[in-house]
């Protein structure tokens, strides 16, 4: 099927884009076209304007900064998954790039259009739930930071507003020194294409990696596709903080995060099945970021 | 098919398609498979979906695999755009085409172009991919055939002949 007509802007700088959103009516921004299209081609979205930002190349980048790393938001999925600050400091965000859709994809898709389109089952607001990242909201008045916890609200949907854009993400660093954090990103999905029908994000940082059976001093862990928004079970967290993610602390975290799912019954994969992964996913993400936290 | 027939606003664009040049009035709500099969007369793309899940349409834009039912055809102006028809050698099959030939890699033939172009791009970017690299380099196509496995075969294949003709060439 064929798309409603729509008009088409090129612009190629965020002072035009604003512009652009501000003057038009029933304007859509179009990013890596990689689910809008889908959209419009079953015209479940019918813009009357298309404002496309693939020309504008100040919001492709990966700056690295003390303490933290910003991400504008057109940086493809393909540069996330191969970029090296990225992957020395939030190697979960390149993984988790790496892991969406197959290589024409990631060519193209972008980290903006994912944190805008807010699927449940996406992976970037997973992982920058995880991170605890900030997401930067531009419009006429200027740059306005939106922390993760307050930016997803509801299923797909986001605090950008009219005439607002998403112009990048900021991730802090500190909390995941180099050399004893571990970072793990699993998906539960049947073909690569399709949507995963669970995500687990878990990080762990240990006191030394070098002495015997090292304690996790700080622990993250979220989920995609559990709830509307991205999960996060900070209760799970502190139930193996402290320890040295022992068997029956995992068990613990596990059976907290299933109690704290809530998952929505899709084909292929019901509710109640959501849940026990839940349970195994815990188990299997935060035992991956603790080894990755030993083994290097 | 599409025309220009109706009153909807068009916009003029210039595409440089398997090396010819062509300047076409679109719709903007034209994709570019359309561009590709009705305005540039390349039908080796194929449209199965139409909405992103068979990656039959994959060509190559500006060096990069897309799928071209999910880009306007607007949204490629001024680029160089490739098709599995370019990678024929003179009036020859190509490597990569030879290959699938040879390993009996499509039965109805519908998804190859796009399976051919993403092996292109594979093997451009890893030159000796393993059996998991390129089922995952493969992962945007479907095949509803063949069950894929004499496809993984013509990749393998195709990644021989490629470096058989570039160590013969003295090329990297």
């Amino acid at each position: 099927m064929k798309s409603e007509p729509f008009v088409y802007h090129s612009p190629s700088s965020v002072e035009e884009v604003v512009s652009l959103m501000n003057e038009h009516d029933h304007a859509e921004l179009v990013a890596g076209n990689q689910s809008l299209a889908i959209q419009m081609n079953n015209r479940l979205a019918t813009p009357d304007h298309l404002i496309d930002l693939n020309g504008v190349d100040e919001l492709a980048y990966v700056d690295e900064r003390d303490g933290e790393i910003e991400i504008g938001a057109m940086t493809t999925h393909k540069t996330i998954a191969n970029s090296d600050a990225i992957d020395r400091t939030v190697p979960i965000l390149a993984e988790a790039a790496q892991q969406i859709a197959g290589p024409s994809v990631r060519n193209v898709g972008t980290l903006g259009g994912g944190i805008g389109e807010a699927d449940p089952a996406g992976n970037y607001p997973t992982v920058l739930t995880a991170l605890d990242a900030t997401i930067t909201i531009t419009s006429e008045s200027g740059d306005r930071d939106v922390g993760v916890d307050e930016f997803f609200i509801a299923y797909m949907m986001t605090e950008v507003g009219e005439n607002e854009m998403i112009t990048g993400a900021t991730v802090p660093t500190d909390p995941f020194p180099i050399g004893r954090t571990g970072m793990s990103f699993l998906e539960l999905k049947r073909v690569p294409h399709t949507w995963p029908k669970l995500s687990a994000a878990g990080i762990v940082r240990v006191d030394d990696p070098t002495r015997d059976d090292p304690t996790v001093e700080e622990a993250r862990l979220t989920f995609a596709n559990a709830s509307d928004t991205p999960l996060r079970v900070e209760a799970a967290e502190s139930a193996v903080e402290g320890t040295s993610l022992t068997d029956d602390a995992l068990e613990e975290a596990a059976e907290i995060a299933m109690d704290s799912a809530d998952p929505a019954d899709e084909m292929q994969a019901e509710a109640e099945y959501k849940e026990e992964q839940v349970g195994i996913f815990t188990k299997r993400a935060l035992r991956e970021a603790y080894d990755r936290a030993l083994d290097q | 098919m599409i025309d220009n027939t109706s009153d909807r606003p068009t916009q003029e664009i210039t595409l440089t398609v398997n090396g010819n040049e062509i300047t076409e009035e679109v719709e903007p709500r034209h994709k570019l498979s359309d561009f590709l099969r009705y305005r540039a007369d390349e039908t080796d793309v194929r449209v199965g979906c139409e909405h992103g899940a068979c990656g039959a349409c994959t060509v190559e834009v500006d060096g990069k695999n897309v799928k071209s039912c999910m880009l306007f055809a607007v949204q490629a102006d001024g680029s160089e755009v490739l098709t599995s028809k370019a990678l024929n050698d003179d009036d020859e099959l190509g490597p990569i085409q030879e290959a699938f030939h040879e390993n009996h890699a499509l039965q109805c033939g519908f998804c190859t172009s796009g399976f051919i172009m993403a092996t292109k791009e594979l093997l451009e970017e890893n030159p000796d991919p393993d059996r998991e690299e390129i089922v995952e380099g493969l992962s945007d196509n479907i095949c509803r055939c063949t069950g894929y496995v004499n496809i993984i075969k013509a990749v393998e294949d195709a990644a021989d002949r490629i470096d058989t003709v570039s160590q013969a060439t003295g090329d990297d």
